[in-house]
């Protein structure tokens, strides 16, 4: 019922060209999460599907239907607002009520609606208070309760969570995911925050500089990223890139250089590419103390340690670039004292000039178990 | 007793002169309102004996008593003052709360041409405007009626009411108007059930100004475009306590005093919407 498709999207506020002819399609019933640094598009996007914001060019075409030129309502969407956006002089219950009393419902059936929202929120107890007496996660709740009322195809949140703290964030969190598998409804999700990405998810949009970088399943994104940019920003700590020259390009892989060792990367091989410039990517938390297919003697100068993990921080030498090591909560390091790291192959990403990856020999159904279909095997 | 906060903490030099300032100001501008209150209660005779007093001897309410009798048609100035203010009050707010809505919101050609239009026009005095608005009335028939002082009232009280308004209405949250648009509803919809009741400590301030300014302001026009004596405005009924051979002092001052009681009233009532904190919860601040 609710099947969004967006064809050449552009956006120009004056000469400035903020969205670069996005093209995406989203399934019925899925949960799509747009991420990307602020100033990426992302918002825009959203406010473009949900008639706020103009379309420059290209359609947005929902259920097979053109609804550039239609208003939020006929578009059959709904919208939580960052900043909530309650009316602060209705009770919850009116606040929830009014795009039925907009739509002037007769009173038994608004009540009934309105009720029932409530329930699925939790909100029953609260119907009669101001908004003012809420709080954050409560108000963040009634917002959501007024756009489930009007039963949309689409429910479209803009960064919803992200004020507030950190503990009602992780809670908020959960039940959106609840709440999205007992609606079925198809939402859209607007965050920078790549935790909510991860974990809501079906399916990830990766924005940057108004363009599409990569869209694909959470795990997707974290093993096989298409780009630097996906690469860098998917994970956290940031992934670490090394430039590395290409020795030999082979069916096992790409052999590689890097400060006088070698190594072969499992990724799908291309031609032309011995002795070309490449960046190695590799994960935080894929470093291990010890020695790897590739060894690095470092000297952190900052240790985190989070109880579960010890971040370390350091410099490569002179390219300025920073070395960080997700290794376990007991790890005996100290700052300023040399310790030698470990890479593995086979956990590597590598990346061309342009920042374009070579696809990763990693089967995904072996990864996430969502993406194993029973029926096939 | 509990202690201020360090901030709210003053030494006790600061207090004296904190007050003695406030003292300074407040008799500056309560004077002349003691000074004719006791001049109301005071015997005209009184008034004139020499050496003056300031504290009224054998004072008495009579002025009070006597002020009807020998201005019959007082009781019909107040009324004349209050219905005169009232409709302007209300026709300003009719045309500026849609106004203001507009300009705050909308983004139309000119706006900001049209706001610095109003405030232009707000700096001509209506004195200026005098003449020409005598002829225009005299032309469109309306000298000698109520229409000939609520018109300009209304037309020179607007620029600063929408200036006003609209500045209260900008700082209402604009998610609320697109989260109701996204809901269906239609401008005036919004205007009406989301914008009217948050602008509601807004607007009780425009119609506070509004309604003092046209009190304040009827005194030229009905004194120019009126010469009905039963559409005579209290400031001008004053003047008929300025006899041929004196003046009655003390009937002066206390028709003064049950002049204004009225927009005292009025005052009063409306404050009740001067509540802050309106747009509490609407938005993440």
């Amino acid at each position: 019922m609710g099947q969004l498709n967006l064809k050449k999207v552009q956006k120009f506020y004056g000469t400035y060209e903020v969205l670069k002819g996005v093209e995406l399609e989203v399934r019925n019933g899925e949960f799509v999460v747009f991420v990307g640094p602020s100033g990426c598009g992302k918002s825009t996007l959203l406010r473009m599907i949900a008639g706020l914001d103009e379309t420059t060019a290209g359609d947005i075409v929902i259920e097979g239907k053109r609804v550039n030129d239609l208003p939020p309502v006929k578009r059959g969407i709904a919208m939580v607002f960052q900043s909530y956006a309650l009316y602060p002089h209705m009770t919850v219950f009116e606040n929830i009520a009014f795009p039925l009393r907009v739509e002037k419902m007769p009173e038994e059936k608004l009540k009934a609606k309105v009720e029932h929202a409530a329930r699925i929120l939790h909100l029953d107890q609260r119907l009669q208070q101001k908004p003012g007496m809420l709080s954050g996660g409560q108000r963040q709740r009634v917002a959501i309760g007024r756009a489930i009322v009007r039963e949309p195809k689409i429910f479209l949140f803009d960064e919803p969570l992200s004020n507030l703290d950190a503990a009602l964030r992780a809670d908020m969190r959960i039940e959106l995911a609840k709440l999205h598998r007992q609606l079925k409804a198809t939402m859209i999700y607007v965050t920078h925050d790549q935790v909510e990405a991860m974990t809501m998810a079906d399916r990830i949009v990766v924005l940057n500089a108004g363009e599409i970088a990569q869209t694909g399943a959470p795990l997707e994104l974290y093993h096989k990223p298409a780009n630097t940019f996906v690469a860098g920003f998917i994970g956290n700590p940031k992934m670490n890139f090394l430039p590395v020259t290409c020795k030999s390009v082979s069916d096992a892989g790409v052999e590689v250089e890097y400060k006088g060792q070698t190594a072969i990367i499992p990724v799908m091989p291309r031609g032309g590419m011995a002795g070309a410039t490449l960046t190695l990517g590799v994960r935080p938390e894929h470093i291990q103390i010890g020695s790897g297919d590739l060894t690095l003697a470092v000297t952190p100068s900052v240790i985190e340690r989070l109880g579960a993990h010890t971040v370390a921080y350091a410099s490569l030498g002179g390219e300025g670039e920073n070395y960080c090591a997700m290794l376990p909560g007991t790890a005996a390091i100290r700052a300023d004292e040399e310790v030698r790291t470990g890479i593995r192959a086979a956990d590597c990403h590598l990346f061309d000039r342009n920042g374009i990856a070579f696809e990763r020999r990693v089967e995904m159904t072996d990864i996430d178990m969502a993406l194993f279909d029973p029926a096939a095997a | 007793m509990s202690q201020p906060a360090l901030i709210n903490r003053y030494r006790w030099y600061e207090l004296v002169g904190i007050y003695a300032g406030i003292f300074v100001f407040l008799s500056f501008i309560l004077a002349p309102f003691v000074e004719g209150f006791l001049v109301s209660l005071k015997p005209l005779s009184l008034l004139f004996s020499s050496p003056y007093r300031f504290w009224p001897e054998n004072g008495s309410f009579a002025a009070y008593r006597t002020m009807w009798v020998s201005v019959p048609g007082f009781a019909r100035y107040i009324f004349n003052s209050f219905f005169i203010s009232i409709i302007v009050t209300t026709v300003v707010l009719a045309l500026v709360v849609p106004a203001a809505y507009a300009f705050a919101r909308f983004r139309f050609r000119g706006s900001g041409a049209l706001l610095a239009a109003f405030l232009a026009v707000n700096m001509f005095s209506g004195a200026v405007l005098l003449i020409p608005l005598f002829r225009l009335m005299r032309s469109f028939g309306v000298l000698n009626t109520y229409f000939a002082m609520i018109v300009p009232g209304v037309a020179f009280l607007i620029p600063s009411a929408i200036w006003l308004l609209r500045t209260y209405m900008m700082r209402i949250p604009r998610e609320l108007d697109e989260a109701a648009f996204v809901d269906g509803a239609s401008h005036f919809y919004t205007l009406r059930r989301v914008i009217l009741p948050i602008a509601m400590p807004g607007i009780t301030v425009v119609a506070i100004t509004t309604f003092i300014g046209s009190y304040a302001q009827q005194f030229i026009f009905a004194l120019t475009f009126n010469s009905k004596t039963e559409y005579m405005p209290l400031p001008v009924g004053l003047f008929a306590y300025f006899g041929r051979q004196e003046v009655v002092w003390n009937e002066l001052m206390a028709a003064s005093f049950v002049g204004i009681a009225p927009a005292v009233i009025v005052i009063f009532f409306l404050q009740r919407y001067l509540v802050s904190g309106l747009t509490a919860g609407a938005v993440k601040q």
